[in-house]
């Protein structure tokens, strides 16, 4: 069953032309599809299309069957920085999507110590978002975005600030995440590597439009050896061919 | 608090010996030394003459700032919320900023009275700009991502304001409380200049009348410590809240 559905959308900012310029994309139900592009391409401008939080000009987006007018309480959400409240404890910004809708029970406590656990976090519930590192403020906004055991994932270049190392250990902790709980991603991302890495299916955008899709075919979970097969190299190197074929 | 380094101490008694050197060669009328100003704040303190006008003017004080905040407060978080409203009354909030409000103490004894409403009112509306220009602008320039984050959530336009938009803009409108207080004291002594003999500054004005020069001078430290006491307050109010702000700058 196609989870995300895109059919032939188009968006405009008032007065600049089109941002998005017929774009049709579906993603089966579990898949991670990750979107690359340069910066200013529009990619970000899709996620928040499918995310609801924009309207579209044309065409239409179906989650899980019904159409994208509003944002879903299906969906969670990642923005490129933590966007963590600095008044909160690390806990309350993790419990803050279910404060929003109604009273905190102890079952919802538990459920956010445990994602808390998956992600490392265990120790740090008490601080405050200032107190983090970099890492692991990336790792409370991911908590926050799956507290509600989201069934559609969006997130919009959420290791773009972080070191190496550290984003291959959370780039490992979301697909395990995603993996447990069955969750449909769309990840935007202009690292190419870290795209191949993640993903079931990459497209490329440019301009508006997607330029560019292939099927990752790599086995699954991923693991260390599998950034350094040739077969990861290789397709690296097509997408970036890709990705930068108007210059040559 | 940080202590105070051992070189400001001395300054401060370096500035008290060369105070009493020169107030020594001149008339009290002129520049009373600092010992006969100890003595004459200590003798006021004791025998409970000040005691009422302290009353008075802190209680005039706290009210005005009190009423002023709060309706700047109010107004502020309307103006910032509505782009109609915002754009309809600043063009008139910039012009009265640019009465001299204090010029308007004598306005306010003929409609409000020689009692305490009247000064009430000019403090107020001293505390009052300060609180309206900081809320509104907090209110305004709230994190768009975080916006976003809360309009992802379904938060309701109300939520966003009293969940976001408020406590993040709290450092920003501690900052207009700051501001607020020390012309507070300013407006309440304007108001007791104009008219009534309650008060301190009302104190000031009866010293002058008096030839006393040590009470006006006592008067003057009583202001003081009076106006660092209460941006004390302030002060400890925003390293509560500011405290989480504070580290991150820290490090």
């Amino acid at each position: 069953m196609v989870f995300l559905l895109v059919n032939d959308v188009t968006y405009s900012y008032q007065g600049k032309g089109s941002v998005i310029n017929r774009v049709s994309w579906g993603i089966e139900e579990g898949e991670f599809h990750c979107l690359l592009g340069k910066s200013g391409c529009g990619k970000t401008t899709l996620l928040k299309l499918a995310a609801g939080l924009l309207q579209v000009d044309t065409g239409s987006i179906f989650l899980n069957g019904k159409e994208v007018v509003k944002p879903s309480p299906e969906a969670g959400f990642v923005f490129q920085s933590p966007t963590l409240l600095e008044w909160k404890t690390v806990m309350d910004n993790v419990l803050l999507p279910v404060s929003l809708r109604r009273k905190v029970t102890t079952k919802d406590r538990e459920n956010a110590m445990k994602l808390l656990e998956t992600v490392g976090l265990a120790e740090y519930i008490q601080r405050y978002p200032a107190q983090l590192s970099g890492g692991q403020q990336s790792r409370v906004a991911i908590a926050r975005a799956l507290i509600q055991q989201p069934s559609m994932m969006f997130l919009d270049e959420p290791f773009a600030a972080l070191d190496a190392i550290t984003r291959e250990e959370l780039q490992d902790d979301l697909l395990k995440i995603c993996k447990q709980q069955n969750t449909t991603v769309l990840f935007i991302t202009h690292d190419i590597s870290e795209a191949v890495y993640l993903s079931d299916r990459i497209a490329v955008m440019d301009q508006g439009s997607i330029i560019y899709q292939t099927a990752v075919q790599l086995s699954k979970p991923r693991t260390v050896e599998v950034r350094y097969s040739p077969y990861f190299n290789d397709l690296c190197l097509d997408v970036r061919q890709v990705m930068g074929a108007e210059r040559s | 608090m940080k202590r105070f380094p051992l070189y400001s101490v001395l300054l401060f008694l370096i500035l008290l010996f060369v105070w009493e050197i020169s107030a020594r060669s001149m008339s009290e009328l002129v520049l009373p030394g600092p010992f006969v100003i100890f003595r004459t704040l200590l003798d006021g303190i004791k025998s409970g003459y000040f005691t009422p006008h302290i009353i008075r003017t802190t209680l005039e004080v706290i009210l005005g700032l009190f009423f002023g905040g709060l309706f700047g407060f109010m107004t502020g978080i309307i103006m910032g919320e509505i782009v109609f409203l915002r754009k309809l009354l600043f063009p008139y909030i910039i012009a009265s900023q640019a009465v001299p409000k204090l010029a308007l103490a004598p306005l306010f004894i003929l409609w409000f009275g020689f009692g305490m409403t009247s000064k009430v009112v000019i403090t107020a509306l001293i505390c009052f700009f300060p609180l309206l220009e900081n809320t509104v602008t907090a209110i305004k320039y709230t994190d768009k991502q975080k916006q976003e984050l809360f309009r992802m959530l379904g938060a309701s336009r109300w939520k966003i304001l009293i969940q976001l938009k408020i406590p993040a803009g709290m450092p920003g409108i501690i900052a207009g409380l700051r501001v607020a207080v020390v012309l507070a004291i300013v407006g309440a002594v304007i108001g007791e200049f104009v008219g009534g003999s309650d008060g301190l500054g009302a104190v000031i004005i009866a010293s002058q009348g008096m030839m006393d020069t040590p009470l006006m001078f006592a008067t003057l430290i009583l202001l003081t410590a009076m106006g660092m006491i209460l941006y004390r307050v302030v002060q400890l109010l925003e390293k509560k809240w500011l405290i989480r702000f504070m580290k991150e700058k820290e490090k």
